[in-house]
């Protein structure tokens, strides 16, 4: 659907984005991930068409952007907001005829989707009488509701109660099957574990991870153990088989240098600590990201 | 196209809806006739009610003809009197007198009192007194028809003939009329020719200020609340921009429509003569060409705006431009041949004002016309242009407002 190769755009004095290169297929949910700043709205701007890259190309189906691209594209930008005085439907509607739809329709569908969200009484609402949540709703309707074929969604858990987080996982499963391309940008680790097939991480504007989820974290290898306890885990830290330690109050996540060493760790904490849990895994994505970001690798190869 | 027109329909809808335009739209034609057209009102309606007057007739022989004079002279429905005159003394303390008339006013039997010195035929001077002097018309009706008196008496004492002096006097009436290139009169006076004109140059000033406005916070808004940005993924910026200008512009032309509306019918119910304006097309023809400068100005100065307040900065300079010709409008319509005039009227920002005042008093030579028009059209399509380029970039611009280098670079942009 998306093929986006070495993209590249300066601003000013600083280079936002460079040596950038992305497939996203239909059906895909992909997660474009990177610390505040690394470039990654910049990227997304570029793939909308809102600014213009100075190298590299896009192309949509192997097509370059052109008059149709503009309605079979969604985006719900990260910073949030609508016109304050005008109705919730009105709005919608509008947004959705930009985008191609007939107003009758998009009316139509207007009304099934505030359904969906549970806020069909408020249709008729000024956009400012609304909750920020419930705001933040009307968005994510405007940004799907004239079916685009690539969707780009840029921090859309943000915001969102544990409920309407559920409903919106919901939501977008269902979109992916009805063969849309997701584009999720993030830096909320566990939403991306449970939602996406590929990632491209990038910081300070090169990307420095790219690949699909699975391949990635097996490159990083089995060598993480997760541990459930009751007690003073300070000393973790400390003990010399453990290369990288991430203690919490109750709950700790080590890297080992050699997951061979486990049993000596078991070993070791018995008498110390109430184990509830002993799990050997994957590392989290969580601790990749802070790991290639916070140790500035040079780019990876998949 | 199609989504140009449908930006235009919303900004057009969303704004019409607006409490904000409602209230514009009730509030300025009452403003306009508050401060233009009551007053005149006013001051020219005529009396309804009989004024009691009194007279302090020193000389003693001034009274009768002067309250005659008087009687004749203004009259009020029914032929009655506009003012009735009350002698107020025949004899004894003046000072007394004097004091009683001042009495009478204060109590409201009389409404103010004239005293004439016996020394009036020498220096002419007399004294009005009254609780309301600032009613003009009374002190100037009584000091011209005392004048009258005094000349008639002075005339008589000369030797001359009342009847002769009945006759010399003359009154006069002044019409004046307009010339028009067809070689016909039509009656109109100075400040006809120079409302007619001056209509034209408002309504361009209302819709230039109205829709530029709401098209410089349009843009903020839609910065500030970051729909720009899902717009931007759905349409160009050119789209936006021109469908912006479209759906505003229409907005403005709603607006002064009517407005004009009810300054017609308000007319037609006052029984005012309503101007009919020769060259209509080649006027429309400025208008159109100048409201689309203006708006190009609008655009180019507003979209690197982020804040209500540097839009209304930025408002408020565009507007003086167009608020300099109204200055020199008195100047232009007495004297539109001068050499000043004509220059000025060469200047892009200015040639629609300037040109519609002439063309209202008198037609421009043919060679002006043709080349204000062209200067005025290819600075419209370069402002366009330069405005394009400016929003294209500037609108995605926030936090700090673009310098003026900067903006030079948007221009250079691809």
């Amino acid at each position: 659907m998306l093929n986006v190769s070495n993209l590249r755009k300066e601003f000013d004095t600083i280079v936002a984005v460079d040596g950038v290169s992305l497939t996203v297929n239909r059906g895909e949910v992909f997660g474009l991930l990177g610390p505040n700043g690394a470039g990654k709205t910049t990227t997304i701007r570029t793939i909308l068409n809102i600014i213009k890259p100075d190298e590299g190309t896009i192309t949509f189906d192997g097509l370059p952007f052109n008059e149709r691209t503009w309605n079979a594209i969604g985006y719900l930008p990260e910073e949030r907001g609508l016109y304050r005085k005008s109705k919730v439907l009105n709005t919608i509607v509008y947004f959705a005829t930009l985008k191609g739809v007939e107003p009758k329709e998009a009316r139509r569908r207007g009304h099934g989707w505030l359904e969906r969200f549970e806020i069909l009484d408020r249709a008729q609402a000024k956009v400012e009488e609304l909750s920020k949540g419930n705001q933040q709703k009307i968005q994510l309707i405007i940004s799907l509701l004239h079916q685009p074929q690539l969707l780009v969604l840029d921090e859309p858990f943000s915001g969102f109660d544990p409920v309407n987080q559920i409903l919106l996982k919901d939501i977008l499963l269902d979109i992916r099957k009805q063969n849309t391309a997701i584009i999720f940008s993030t830096h909320q680790m566990e939403q991306v574990e449970k939602m996406c097939d590929n990632i491209c991480l990038i910081n300070k504007g090169r990307p420095v991870l790219s690949g699909s989820l699975r391949q990635i974290k097996q490159q990083y290898g089995k060598n993480s153990v997760h541990i459930d306890f009751e007690g003073e885990g300070g000393f973790l830290k400390d003990l010399p088989m453990v290369k990288k330690a991430d203690v919490y109050q109750n709950y700790c996540e080590l890297e080992l240098h050699d997951i061979r060493q486990s049993g000596e760790l078991l070993a070791k904490l018995n008498g110390h600590l109430l184990i509830r849990r002993y799990e050997i895994v994957e590392p989290s994505l969580n601790s990749i990201f802070l790991d290639v970001v916070g140790h500035q690798t040079s780019p990876v190869a998949p | 196209m199609k989504k140009k027109l449908d930006i235009a329909k919303w900004e057009f809808l969303e704004k019409v809806r607006s409490k904000a335009f409602l209230i514009s739209l009730i509030l300025m034609p009452v403003l306009m006739v508050g401060f233009a057209i009551l007053p005149g009102l006013l001051a020219s309606k005529p009396d309804t009610r009989i004024y009691t007057l009194g007279v302090i007739d020193e000389t003693r022989e001034l009274l009768p003809t002067f309250s005659k004079k008087l009687e004749e002279k203004y009259r009020i429905e029914n032929d009655l009197p506009n003012y009735v005159i009350r002698n107020l003394w025949i004899g004894g303390d003046l000072n007394a007198v004097r004091q009683e008339a001042v009495q009478l006013v204060a109590k409201g039997e009389i409404y103010g009192f004239l005293y004439i010195p016996s020394d009036v035929m020498l220096n002419g001077k007399v004294e009005y007194r009254a609780e309301n002097v600032s009613n003009f018309r009374i002190a100037e009706r009584l000091s011209r028809t005392l004048e009258e008196t005094l000349t008639e008496k002075k005339l008589i004492a000369a030797g001359f003939d009342a009847s002769l002096i009945k006759e010399l006097r003359t009154r006069i009436d002044l019409r004046s009329l307009k010339i028009t290139e067809g070689g016909e009169e039509k009656e109109s006076g100075f400040l006809q020719t120079f409302f007619g004109a001056y209509i034209f140059i408002m309504m361009l000033l209302f819709m230039v200020l109205s829709s530029g406005q709401l098209l410089i916070r349009s843009v903020v808004e839609e910065k500030t609340n970051r729909v720009m940005e899902v717009l931007l993924s759905s349409c160009s910026a050119n789209d936006l921009m021109v469908g912006k200008i479209l759906g505003l512009s229409a907005l403005g032309l709603f607006q002064v429509a009517i407005w004009s509306l009810i300054g017609i019918a308000l007319s037609l119910q006052l029984g005012t003569n309503i101007v009919a304006v020769e060259y209509l097309w080649l006027l429309a023809v400025y208008f159109v060409l100048g409201y689309l400068l203006y708006a190009a100005i609008f655009v180019g100065a507003g979209a690197p705006v982020t804040t209500e307040q540097e839009a209304q900065q930025i408002t408020t300079y565009v507007s003086m431009t167009l608020v300099f010709p109204i200055v020199l409008a008195v100047p232009a319509t007495q004297n539109p041949d001068s050499i000043l005039i004509k220059v000025l009227s060469f200047i892009p920002f200015m040639t629609p004002s300037f040109m519609l005042l002439r063309i209202s008093v008198q037609l421009p030579p043919v060679w002006e016309i043709v080349g204000t028009l062209v200067l005025l059209a290819v600075s419209v399509v370069v402002a366009m242009w330069g405005a394009g380029k400016i929003f294209r970039v500037a609108i995605l611009s926030y936090g700090k407002r673009p310098t003026i280098p900067e903006m030079v670079r948007m221009l250079r942009t691809r």
